[in-house]
């Protein structure tokens, strides 16, 4: 079988509901998306729910057996050595989700097999990515989630302690539904310097119990981060925003992070699996990010050291048919072929011809203050104040 | 597709030369090998070759764990078994036997597919890079010249790996025959030595910085004991030539104060460790850390499959290129000093029925095991030449 084109497709939506950080705690209501199907001399193509510049790598791949994925990945990123692989990454982890993709519909089962998991399952805990919301949304959104058995949740804070601590309770109280002692973890997108944080952590573990604190300091900065985990019960977890295997070695080597948060949007299945290998060799846990019908958890599913796997469902698939859902706090996968997503192309066809007016904040900058000084909620940011 | 059963086969087989190190200078010329055949409902069979000194826990692994189950589960499979033994390890002997059933495992799923595994891992069809390794302490100056010369003018192979330790000045002597002999293929050969573990930090520091003044060294291995992390971080600091270990470690967790403390330059990687699955995870993790992995010989050079999908994939070794025992065939062939994974389903690994039953034998023979000799006095201490005793008997192998 032999790679022989590709197509991309680009648009955007409106999401089912908004979400917000606390670098943009309005919140955005929509964003973009995009697709990227590699075909195949025998009819059969690969998807993989995002684009990227595809075009300048495509003449690496072309005419290869799309089996062959993880040499092609290294073909890939040998091409981009001088440059570094961050500028190529978006198209490099497109490229190797829908080979991954067409690995597994070759071999007529789902990704997850491929992988090797045996289950097909894995781990799910909510993230509302909710500081626009309000209190009553706020439980709304747990509730929901703890009544498919999900046990665990991750708020968004950092711009209003006092607030912050009462809606951690709210979170609490909503998981109480699927467990006694539900996983509490807190999330502040880098938005605080290591020391702000270890003043908030010790205020707010008066409070809670925390089971994992994210992104406390930047993202790079492993002797912050390091101190942050010497000074707090909860484990801090980072990496989400690492594209590369090589980016994650200071905060292994340094001990910085206790969990690491991996993405295959960001380093592809490849780059994604090497870095939960990493992991496994220091006994680290690693966490799945979000993603639109949470496909990466294929991969999860397979890995020895995974965690949990953020969920998120803002209403992102607009235009997709997936094959999985959640139950008993687990992401279940489905016995389709591939990552088992389909594209509805009549209802992209429609998004694309009436793109919506978004609202909010793009691509999400970092807030006013980050680092330095908390800049609380201005008046009418939010809803709910 | 389920996994039904398992049958084992011992057999006994020449090594086609008289094999020692360090630790065995007498040598030894025979040696044990085991097929492992892990059976379907589909009417397939996935191949794994060792184990044979762990049947009866192979056998408990498959009733325990692995019957019913789809062998295209792979890591979840070879997790599972290891999880079953988590209070007692899974290291030592129960590993031996994870790793012939994962070899096994990952046989199938590449089986199922219709393709070679190297595909099936998702690598590309590369020439792996390979290295000669004689095992060779017991031949004799112009044996051991003219099996480097073999290695290189009929493989083209570009870099040795000797057998050292016991006596510096033949030590050196070697080195260069070894040098010579592959000359003929590459006019700067790769040369590698191989303490086994036979020297204490401070001897390898002074061994290798004497044989540092004469020779180029790309590695010197095992050069302290596989445990001692902060040993073999001394030599690392103290010689040019990098240092290599870990091929006697079980665990993906073992290696973890090598990578913390920085204690090799090269990290040793085997499916015979505890299969293909850690294998996979030890080199990710070692890329992680900028770290190059070299794979140890292999049943069939099988390993040259697992080659194809480390980033950071060195050089492999080879002790032979045909399978010596008649038992099994392999679709991995050496090239101009290259290994070329084949096209056969699985690891292309195809056994000769006949042959197995005339070899098969129920118990390992006095000698024919991995390690017959145990560990060498003197280790770690001071060292002692080869006796008159065992040069008689490394004779007498040479000529058998």
């Amino acid at each position: 079988m032999k790679i022989t084109g590709y197509r991309t497709e680009t648009y955007s939506f409106r999401l089912d509901r908004a979400i917000g950080d606390c670098n943009y705690p309005g919140g955005v209501d929509g964003m973009g998306g995009g697709f990227l199907w590699i075909e195949t001399d025998e009819g059969i193509s690969g998807v993989a729910p995002m684009a990227g510049d595809v075009e300048p790598l495509f003449r690496l791949i072309e005419g290869q057996d799309p089996r062959e994925v993880i040499g092609l990945w290294r073909r890939m990123v040998d091409e981009v050595h001088k440059s570094g692989l961050a500028l190529a990454a978006g198209a490099i982890s497109a490229i190797d989700i829908a080979l991954w993709d067409l690995k597994a519909k070759i071999a007529g089962e789902p990704l997850w097999r491929t992988f090797g998991s045996v289950e097909g399952r894995a781990r799910a805990y909510a993230s509302g990515i909710d500081y626009n919301l309000g209190d009553e949304e706020l439980f709304a959104f747990y509730d929901g989630m703890a009544e498919r058995g999900v046990d665990g949740g991750k708020l968004k804070i950092g711009l209003d302690q006092e607030a912050d601590i009462r809606r951690i309770g709210i979170m609490h109280e909503a998981l109480s539904k699927a467990s006694d002692r539900p996983h509490l973890c807190i999330d502040v997108n880098e938005y605080w310097s290591p020391k702000q944080t270890i003043r908030y952590m010790a205020e707010i573990e008066k409070h809670h119990d925390i089971t994992w604190i994210e992104e406390p300091a930047r993202r790079w900065d492993h002797e912050g981060l390091k101190l942050v985990s010497q000074q707090v019960k909860a484990a801090v977890a980072s990496g989400e925003n690492l594209r590369t295997i090589g980016e994650f070695y200071p905060l292994v080597q340094h001990q910085a992070v206790d969990i690491l948060s991996i993405s295959a949007v960001q380093a592809g299945f490849t780059g994604c699996r090497q870095i939960a290998h990493l992991g496994h060799a220091y006994e680290l846990p690693v966490s799945m990010m979000n993603c639109q019908a949470n496909f990466m958890a294929h991969l999860a599913a397979a890995l020895p050291n995974h965690v949990s796997m953020e969920v998120v469902e803002p209403g992102r698939e607009h235009c997709i048919r997936f094959d999985s859902h959640i139950e008993d706090g687990f992401i279940v996968l489905g016995d389709a072929a591939g990552l088992g997503i389909e594209v509805d192309e009549d209802k992209l066809a429609q998004l694309q011809a009436n793109p919506p007016v978004l609202t909010g904040p793009f691509p999400f900058p970092r807030r006013e203050g980050a680092g330095l000084y908390v800049k609380g909620f201005q008046p009418g940011e939010v809803n709910w104040r | 597709m389920k996994i039904t059963g398992v049958k084992t086969t011992l057999y006994l087989y020449n090594l086609g030369w008289c094999m020692g190190d360090a630790n065995s200078p007498a040598g030894r010329t025979r040696g044990c090998g085991c097929v492992v055949e892990l059976e379907t409902d589909a009417g397939l069979t996935g191949i794994g070759l060792g184990g044979g000194g762990v049947r009866p826990q192979i056998s408990a692994l498959v009733e325990g764990v692995l019957k019913g189950q789809d062998p295209r589960s792979a890591q979840g499979l070879w997790q599972r078994m290891a999880n079953k033994h988590f209070k007692g390890g899974h290291d030592g002997l129960i590993n031996d036997a994870i790793a012939v059933l994962d070899m096994a495992v990952w046989d199938l799923k590449a089986k199922a597919n219709e393709e070679p595994l190297w595909k099936t891992l998702g690598g590309s069809k590369d020439r792996i890079h390979c290295y000669a390794s004689g095992i060779e302490i017991p031949l004799s100056d112009e044996l051991m010249h003219a099996w480097y010369s073999r290695m290189a003018t009929q493989y083209g192979l570009r870099g040795g790996k000797l057998k050292v330790g016991l006596d510096q000045d033949a030590d050196l002597r070697r080195i260069g025959l070894m040098r010579d002999a592959l000359m003929q293929a590459d006019d700067n050969p790769m040369l590698l030595i191989d303490a086994n573990e036979y020297w204490s930090p401070k001897q390898a520091i002074r061994k290798v910085r004497e044989i540092e003044e004469e020779f180029d060294l790309t590695w010197v291995e095992e050069p302290a004991r596989r445990w001692d992390f902060l040993g073999l971080r001394r030599i690392k600091d103290s010689v040019r030539t990098a240092v290599c270990a870990g091929e006697n470690l079980d665990t993906l967790g073992d290696f973890l104060p090598y990578f913390h403390h920085h204690s090799a330059d090269i990290v040793q990687v085997s499916c015979g460790m505890g299969g293909i699955t850690p294998a996979l995870q030890l080199a990710d993790a070692a890329f992680g850390y900028e770290l190059p992995v070299t794979l140890g010989n292999s049943p069939g050079l099988i390993h040259a499959h697992l080659a194809t999908v480390m980033p950071n994939f060195m050089t492999m070794e080879v002790c032979n290129v045909e399978p010596p025992d008649g038992v099994f065939t392999t679709d991995v062939t050496v090239v101009d000093g290259w290994a070329i994974p084949g096209d056969k389903p699985g690891l292309g690994i195809e056994i000769d029925v006949d042959a197995l039953e005339k070899q098969a034998i129920e118990r390992v023979p006095p000698g024919a095991g991995p390690s017959p000799f145990g560990r060498r006095p003197g280790a770690g201490l001071y060292e002692i030449p080869p006796t008159e005793e065992e040069k008689a008997a490394a004779a007498k192998g040479m000529e058998a």
